[in-house]
């Protein structure tokens, strides 16, 4: 067993999670997303994208940049939130809200081929 | 990703959860912990004030309690705040800065470094094996003439005072044993820019290890070997060494050119020393009785080329077993042999230093000879001294003796290097001159003078090839005769001639001393020049560029540029055009 390998599967499915859970529901619906777990997604995406700083490895590589992709979109979707509601001082719209939301759905995608290649790493270990 | 950032960003690794996990947490209580607003209302704050919050807390800059007034709760929170970011802040710069100092980390730094400078050597290099005294000399006549070099010595600390020297280009220099492949390949042995190898460590067992792995790992580059034991340079030129220079070698047979003939051994001055530096003045070497000190390599090579020349010599060497060995050799007869070390006067003086003409100094301390010199001068100040200098830092001592030759075994080693690899064709120069009678070199000195002042010429070698002379090879190709004097011709007026004289025409395998204007340059020659750096430029310029070449050999300037083509073509047209009219005009 490598311990490395399942800290940093750990978080990245723990991401992965995450990020499905802020973004299921109607998109645009303000009430269905939680300022909270989309803070808990970006602080679990920064962990799992620092554990593979220094990876020497071509898989390595490859997560470390599927997860800076992730954290791209997801630092976008907070930003906007900070602008509009933080720094304009206006309450949160539809309109605002649902590309928050897709903003985390392409974050999502970028934590899906992460955990897929995680899978693909794992099961060429066993051979 | 390179071995270095790597290594850094594993070692981040740690340091960067801490801070992330220190600031989440604390972002997160604060936006959890219940606060008031300036009306009394229960208040949580955004995530942003959260950020801000903590942020400016962290760094310990603490603009105050904003954007409202903080209750007990938060101030509770602000506490576990302060002391959780701000030991996590201590941990990372403590583990940045260990990061720094860790050898490993700055050696791999250092090669990273090394590995870049190379990378940035636009042709070729030439790598030189051990920095001492030899290395240095080498490596500031190799950068002088422009050519690149690469340093690996084990010595860290002559390393580190590389980027402190004036040199004119950047040397790149690695702290390594040569003597270890593995060493050796890092320094870029195997690179393909490496042209060659010079071996100049102060052990000949190690030259020889450079030199076999250099050869078996890389065999198409250049080696240079410094040997100063016989046995190991039988060895190296066993498995293709290059060229093997032995200091005490090289310097007899300069003694002998000297003595032989004044003008050529200045003629070898001049043509292999530093270029831009003043002309040296001829030594003439007497003949009569001489006084060898110190029977070693080095006096014994001398006294061997003083022995061509049936000059007396006495030796003065304070080992019973050499005098035994000299003594039975018939050939030694005529001279003699002192026990004692030639530093005290009585010594000197059975010797005979009171009628002789010359004295060797030359034993292997410094010391030594310079009180060999300085009592020798005592008894007999017309004496002719040569010195031998050992070590670099007694450079100013030696220069205040006012020996006539001083021998100093790093600059010899460093000029016949540097010779045999910027202008190979200069020994073959130089090989061939000492068969000339002394007329000659006479001539050819008061030309050099004549024609390029009183500063050491610059030396190069003309390739009439693709490479080095297109425009001239396409010229050659569509069957024009060019001369010598042609390419002597100044490019921007071509009456004046440059100040360089072409010293020898090689053309296959057949060699010409002194070409004159006349002989027409084929494809393939090789021409060696002597001439100041601006007559290099301007052949240089001349022979790769078409419209210069032009110019030189018709008077005329044509233009490059499309229009400017077009309007000179129509001109001439014209010109042509008007010339018969002209003509007819006269006959009517």
């Amino acid at each position: 067993m490598n311990r490395e390998k399942v800290v940093f599967s750990f978080f990245m499915i723990l991401a992965l999670t995450l990020n499905y859970g802020f973004y299921t529901g109607e998109v645009d619906n303000p009430s269905h997303h939680n300022v909270y777990e989309l803070f808990a997604v970006v602080v679990v995406n920064m962990i799992a994208t620092v554990l593979k700083f220094g990876d020497r490895s071509q898989m390595g590589a490859m997560l470390l940049a599927t997860s800076l992709v992730a954290l791209v979109q997801l630092f976008s979707a907070s930003l906007i939130w900070a602008y509009v509601v933080s720094i304009q001082g206006n309450p949160m719209t539809p309109e605002t809200m649902s590309t928050i939301v897709s903003l985390s759905g392409g974050a999502m995608i970028a934590n899906v081929i992460s955990v897929i290649l995680l899978i693909i790493e794992t099961s060429m270990m066993r051979h | 990703m390179s071995l270095v950032t790597s290594l850094i960003m594993r070692q981040m690794r740690a340091p960067f959860i801490i801070l992330i996990l220190g600031y989440s947490i604390s972002v997160l209580g604060m936006v959890l912990t219940p606060g008031v607003d300036d009306q009394g209302n229960v208040w949580h704050m955004s995530f942003f004030d959260a950020i801000y919050f903590v942020s400016f807390t962290a760094t310990t800059i603490g603009f105050g309690e904003i954007p409202y007034a903080l209750t007990n709760a938060q101030r509770t929170w602000a506490l576990i705040t302060i002391y959780l970011t701000v030991v996590a802040w201590f941990y990372s710069l403590g583990k940045i800065i260990s990061l720094v100092q860790d050898p490993t980390f700055r050696e791999a730094l250092k090669k990273n470094h090394y590995q870049r400078q190379l990378e940035r050597i636009p042709e070729s290099f030439i790598l030189i094996c051990g920095f001492g005294e030899t290395g240095h000399a080498l490596a500031k006549a190799l950068t002088e003439r422009n050519i690149h070099t690469a340093v690996i010595e084990s010595n860290s600390r002559l390393i580190e005072t590389l980027p402190l020297e004036d040199f004119p280009l950047v040397i790149p220099g690695i702290t390594g044993d040569a003597r270890d492949p593995e060493q050796l390949i890092l320094a870029g042995l195997q690179d393909r820019k490496c042209a060659a190898v010079i071996a100049v460590t102060a052990s000949d067992e190690a030259n020889l290890k450079i030199a076999v792995t250099s050869k078996l790992l890389h065999p198409e580059i250049c080696v240079v070997c410094r040997s100063e034991i016989e046995e190991y340079e039988s060895n190296m030129i066993s498995f293709g060494t290059d060229f093997v220079v032995n200091p005490f070698d090289t310097f007899a047979n300069i003694f002998a050119m000297a003595m032989h003939s004044p003008s050529l051994h200045l003629l070898y001055d001049w043509l292999t020393g530093v270029p831009n530096t003043d002309l040296s003045n001829p030594v003439y070497i007497k003949e009569g009785h001489w006084i060898i000190c110190g029977y070693g390599r080095f006096g014994e090579g001398l006294y061997k080329q003083l022995l061509k020349t049936n000059i007396q010599v006495t030796i003065i060497d304070p080992s019973e077993e050499k005098r035994e060995a000299f003594l039975n050799h018939p050939e030694n007869k005529n001279n003699d042999f002192i026990i004692g070390t030639g530093f005290d006067a009585h010594t000197l003086t059975v010797a005979g230093v009171t009628r002789a003409v010359g004295l060797v100094s030359g034993t292997d301390n410094d010391s030594n000879n310079l009180s060999i010199i300085m009592t020798a001068r005592e008894i007999n100040p017309e004496l002719f001294i040569i010195a031998r200098h050992n070590k670099k830092s007694n450079e100013k001592l030696f220069e205040a003796t006012h020996a006539n030759i001083i021998m100093q075994p790093s600059e010899i080693i460093a000029r016949k290097i540097r010779t045999l690899l910027v202008s190979p064709l200069m020994i073959a120069f130089l090989n061939k001159a000492r068969n000339q009678d002394p007329t000659w070199a006479n001539i050819t000195i008061s030309r050099i003078m004549g024609a390029l002042g009183d500063s050491v010429p610059s030396i190069w070698t003309l390739h009439v090839n693709e490479k080095d002379a297109r425009a001239l090879c396409s010229v050659l190709r569509l069957g024009r005769v060019i001369r010598v004097g042609n390419l002597l011709q100044d490019a921007h007026q071509r009456e004046q001639q440059v100040k360089a004289i072409p010293l020898m025409l090689k053309r296959n395998q057949k060699l010409l001393l002194m070409p004159t204007d006349d002989i027409a340059i084929k494809s393939g020659d090789q021409l060696l020049f002597c001439g100041t750096p601006s007559a290099h430029r301007s052949m240089k310029w001349c022979l790769n560029d078409l419209h210069r070449l032009n110019y030189i050999m018709t008077f005329e300037d044509t233009p490059d540029a499309y229009i400017w083509r077009k309007l000179h073509q129509y001109l001439k047209r014209n010109e042509r055009r008007n010339r018969p009219r002209q003509k007819r005009h006269i006959m009517k």
